[in-house]
């Protein structure tokens, strides 16, 4: 009996003594995170400016509160929401390529944005292009995604079959992309590029103020995955044995499905479709946390998510350069090596 | 109503189950079911592939409704339970094999806790005890912390049969448990799943297609036959003949003192073998795969087989040939049919 629970406290220490490293670990990539940019700034200058705001040269008080700060936020809130949003829908749905748009959320944030954009635009003849450059696009990608989540409870409180809200949820991906593509057709160069800049997705153009509704979004988000975490172990032996142990499967689905569309339609809304973290963190903690548990897999993707966009945005600076690169390219350059070796392990036996 | 048969467990009476799809367009599987389990019985659910085994199992775990009929769980009608009630009285067993990787024996037998747990699904020292005796009644000690999928099929079995244990349930229901098991672990299964019904008096309804265990192990089958469902100790189903009803196939038939199905040959030649013991036995099997018929007596008609192990004497026409192998004399008298009938 001791020896068992001495293995059993052994089985939680690994996962938790990796949690601890990923927390030192965020600190410091967030810190490193503030040095890098197309202005040189030291670090003791940056220490300075966190602690001792009062002496520090002005200018360099700007870009780090305006900027630097709220982009470096952005990220961590980011990657963590896009992982604990993916963690959940490849647990649900029990599918290893599952990610945070899967339901269709991020492709009506996309709608919202490109009616915006490139509709209304169209229609007033441009004048709504400056307004549509921060709230507007913000306002425009959340109505989006939440119409979306609206249509998803309505269709999973219909139907039974788990799979078949998979393959609607694609259908209606995909239906939506058309109606994207055909506003993109129909509309003038300058609206083109603009919208075509917001899907690359961005970090930086998150302002201080914004941050106070993103922050809330993301944490509420995150509390209703954490409130969900007995569901989703149960999801892991698929619905009929959730059920068979009493779990309500339309209420679970709907805490899940709730708690993803908040943390990926807020975060497309802010920082435009930003791709393969979410598919790739959470195979990255199960593997580093060896656990199933979602009690602890929901800290871990947080933290590894936060980590990988940090690591993303950093590369995205070029470090030495005054270019950047656009964020979801830099994702996916390097989420898609995860996901290639996800597949290929899976070949072999595991499935989650 | 018998009163000497006061726990019925599970009761069906006249119960259809199917699915329904509009209120005119219900496809029934499988009507007039009544059949019931006692407290502590341990009941294989028997028939043909499509007579819907599954469906019926399905339905008495709540996951479809029925849609003719009353099904009562502990005398009171399934419809009036809550999901949660009935997760308190019934766990479940279904044919997917879970692959979860990362999830230790443990944290899969402790979601059997599930129904018992705080929201979070906290595990208290009861909880842990009952988990811990859970994977010990299934033979699973020193497994607590083995990753489920790199178990083998066996051992995933009672992993699963662990984590219905742990929900502490009245009534375990499983469907073909055995199904992807070897011989010997088809049999520990069944064992393990008998000791469970008679040692702690828990009812357990399993759907096979392997009748040797189930005969040997069960106390009652549900048979689902073509057109009605019989129940009863193995051995009365048996000696009333219900068996042969099992399968749509005129070629199968029942060998009630085998207790299995065997495929009907066309005995076109008789054979009379003379010999003792194990010889003997395999002998007569080998002729009857072969389509010969074994008779007591011998006569023109028959080709007439002498043992003496391990040399085996025809005589055919008066002259004797010797084999060493039942191969060889099959052979040989498959080739002595073929040129007699060409």
């Amino acid at each position: 009996m001791t020896e068992i629970k001495t293995n059993q406290s052994h089985n939680n220490t690994h996962a938790l003594r990796v949690l601890l490293l990923l927390s030192l670990l965020l600190p410091l990539f967030f810190l490193f995170d503030l040095l890098i940019g197309s202005y040189y700034i030291s670090i003791g200058e940056i220490v300075k400016a966190i602690f001792h705001a009062e002496n520090t040269d002005s200018q360099i008080m700007l870009i780090i509160n305006q900027f630097r700060i709220p982009k470096a936020i952005t990220a961590i809130l980011a990657g963590a929401a896009l992982s604990v949003a993916g963690l959940q829908m490849q647990t649900v749905f029990r599918n290893p390529l599952a990610g945070p748009d899967i339901l269709g959320v991020s492709s009506g944030a996309s709608l919202g944005v490109a009616l915006l954009v490139l509709g209304t635009g169209g229609l007033l003849g441009g004048t709504m292009v400056s307004v549509a450059s921060s709230w507007g696009i913000v306002a425009a990608a959340w109505i989006g995604s939440g119409l979306i989540l609206l249509l998803i409870i309505m269709i999973s409180s219909r139907i039974k079959e788990i799979m078949i809200i998979l393959v609607l949820g694609i259908l209606i991906s995909s239906a939506i992309l058309s109606v994207v593509n055909i506003l993109q057709y129909f509309s003038n160069e300058s609206m083109l590029k603009s919208f075509v800049i917001w899907t690359m997705g961005s970090l930086g153009s998150v302002t201080n103020i914004q941050l106070g509704v993103l922050i809330p979004s993301v944490l509420f988000g995150i509390i209703i995955a954490f409130f969900s975490s007995k569901f989703l172990d149960a999801f892991l032996l698929g619905e009929n044995y959730a059920r068979s142990m009493g779990m309500n499967i339309y209420f679970a689905r709907m805490m899940v499905f709730i708690s993803t569309a908040i943390l990926a339609g807020s975060i497309t809304a802010f920082c435009g479709p930003i791709g393969f973290i979410g598919i790739a963190v959470p195979h990255i903690a199960r593997i580093s946390l060896q656990t199933a548990k979602h009690t602890l897999l929901i800290p871990g993707t947080i933290l590894i998510g936060a980590l990988m966009m940090l690591v993303s945005d950093i590369i995205s600076q070029l470090p030495g350069s005054e270019r950047t690169l656009p964020v979801n390219s830099v994702t996916a350059l390097l989420g898609i090596p995860i996901v290639i070796w996800i597949i290929i392990r899976n070949k072999n036996s595991d499935r989650l | 109503m018998i009163p000497e048969l006061p726990d019925k467990i599970i009761d069906l009476t006249n119960v259809s189950v199917g699915y329904k799809w509009k209120a005119k367009t219900d496809k029934i599987v499988k009507s007039e079911i009544s059949v019931y389990a006692l407290k502590g019985e341990l009941v294989a659910l028997i028939g043909e592939n499509g007579v819907g085994k599954s469906t019926l199992l399905r339905t008495i775990a709540g996951f479809q409704p029925h849609i003719n009929g009353e099904i009562r769980i502990l005398e009171k009608s399934i419809a009036s339970y809550r999901e949660k009630e009935l997760a308190l009285l019934m766990s479940f067993v279904s044919t997917e094999i879970i692959k979860v990787s990362n999830l230790t024996v443990f944290d899969l037998v402790s979601l059997g806790r599930y129904p018992h747990t705080n929201w979070f699904g906290k595990l208290m020292q009861e909880d842990q005890n009952i988990i811990e005796e859970a994977i010990a009644s299934v033979g699973l000690r020193g497994y607590e912390y083995r990753m489920v999928n790199h178990l083998s099929d066996g051992e995933r079995q009672k992993v699963m049969i662990a984590r219905t244990l742990a929900q502490n349930t009245e009534i375990i229901l499983l469907d073909e448990p055995t199904a992807f098991l070897d011989l010997a672990n088809k049999y520990e299964i069944v064992n393990i799943l008998h000791r469970l019904a008679s040692d702690k008096r828990k009812t357990i309804l399993f759907s096979t297609h392997d009748l040797t265990t189930a005969i040997a192990e069960s106390d009652r089958l549900w048979l689902m036959l073509q057109n009605s469902v019989e129940q009863g100790a193995p051995e009365d189903l048996i000696l009333n003949g219900n068996f042969n009803a099992i399968f749509h196939n005129k070629n199968l038939f029942f060998d009630p003192e085998k207790g299995d199905f065997r495929i009907r040959k066309a005995n076109k030649r008789k054979a009379c073998v003379t010999g003792e013991g194990l010889p003997l036995h395999w002998t007569i099997k080998a002729l009857v795969r072969n389509g010969f018929e074994v008779i007591q007596s011998t006569s023109q008609s028959t080709i007439d087989i002498t043992i003496n192990y391990p040399e085996w004497t025809v005589n055919i026409l008066s002259i004797p040939h010797k084999f060493d192998s039942l191969h060889a004399l099959c052979r040989f008298l498959n080739l002595s049919e073929n040129n007699v009938s060409s």
